[in-house]
């Protein structure tokens, strides 16, 4: 997917995986994730607002996200429809960007929407996630041997040291 | 944080010196020669660590003094251990509120339907 992943055999993406059950049907569910009127209400953490959300469901199509936070500050997102296949499956890249427009991060998102009654529909996101620049192999990496744990570790004992004072 | 950012945080952490600094760092600001004293390292050698450590945003170094005494800046070493995690909170905030969403949408059909009978 993204260039980086051609640069070498290291490990330089994670996937994350995260499913949901909604007691809603599956064309609905489908519908909500691909008519922009409906995604605008929902994309993004908590507190998000989506002042424009466009979406061109083509093979190839745009997607076009701005996200502003609470704070007022704007997160724009883009990406490409890559597989479209209603009510089962959707996939799109997504790119997100910085102020300046550069790319902080690269994912190729699939979205399964499985039926499990009528009413009941079981959704899965799975985003293969790759950072545009080094750091990622080397967070990656890092992570598999259990350093950051202990920069968490340093980082809330360097709060609480600083909370004592 | 930008991933330049990330990026120098991680390369000056790829280095076990400078990860014992940071830890030294961590108790509180010391100066150039308490930092060496653990190492078998030249002054130079030492101030070379603290030199990226400071480029990276990692360590602050007061201007003041003669020795320069550094201390640690934490900022850095979080968003650095946090960035796939914010990934995670990202899509599983957005489907929590697309459960939210949706049961919005059926409270509202619910209301049309039953709408005309009240």
């Amino acid at each position: 997917m993204a260039p980086s992943n051609n640069s070498g055999g290291k490990l330089t993406e994670r996937t994350v995986l995260v499913t949901r059950v909604f007691d809603a049907p599956r064309s609905l569910v489908f519908k909500v994730w691909t008519d922009p009127s409906h995604l605008a209400q929902w994309w993004g953490p908590k507190g998000f607002t989506n002042p424009v959300c466009e979406v061109d469901l083509r093979l190839g199509g745009m997607l076009r996200i701005v996200m502003r936070a609470p704070d007022g500050a704007e997160h724009p997102m883009t990406g490409v429809f890559r597989e479209i296949a209603p009510p089962e499956r959707l996939a799109f890249t997504n790119i997100a960007l910085d102020a300046a427009g550069m790319t902080l991060l690269e994912g190729l998102t699939t979205v399964t929407f499985a039926e499990l009654g009528p009413e009941r529909t079981r959704l899965t996101v799975e985003s293969r996630a790759v950072a545009r620049v080094d750091f990622a192999s080397r967070m990656l990496e890092g992570m598999e041997t259990g350093w950051t744990q202990s920069i968490d570790r340093l980082g809330e004992y360097i709060a609480k040291l600083r909370a004592v004072r | 944080m930008t991933p330049d950012h990330l990026s120098a945080t991680f390369s000056a952490l790829a280095d076990p010196t400078r990860r014992a600094i940071l830890a030294r760092l961590a108790l509180g600001e010391a100066a150039v020669g308490e930092l060496a004293e653990p190492f078998d390292m030249s002054l130079p050698a030492i101030s070379k660590h603290l030199k990226v450590l400071e480029r990276a945003g990692l360590i602050a170094r007061g201007r003041e003094a003669q020795w320069r005494p550094a201390r640690l800046e934490a900022a850095p070493l979080k968003d650095a251990a946090n960035w796939i995690e914010h990934y995670r909170r990202f899509w599983e905030q957005s489907l929590d509120r697309l459960g939210d969403y949706l049961r919005e949408l059926k409270a509202k059909e619910k209301e049309k339907k039953s709408g005309p009978k009240q």
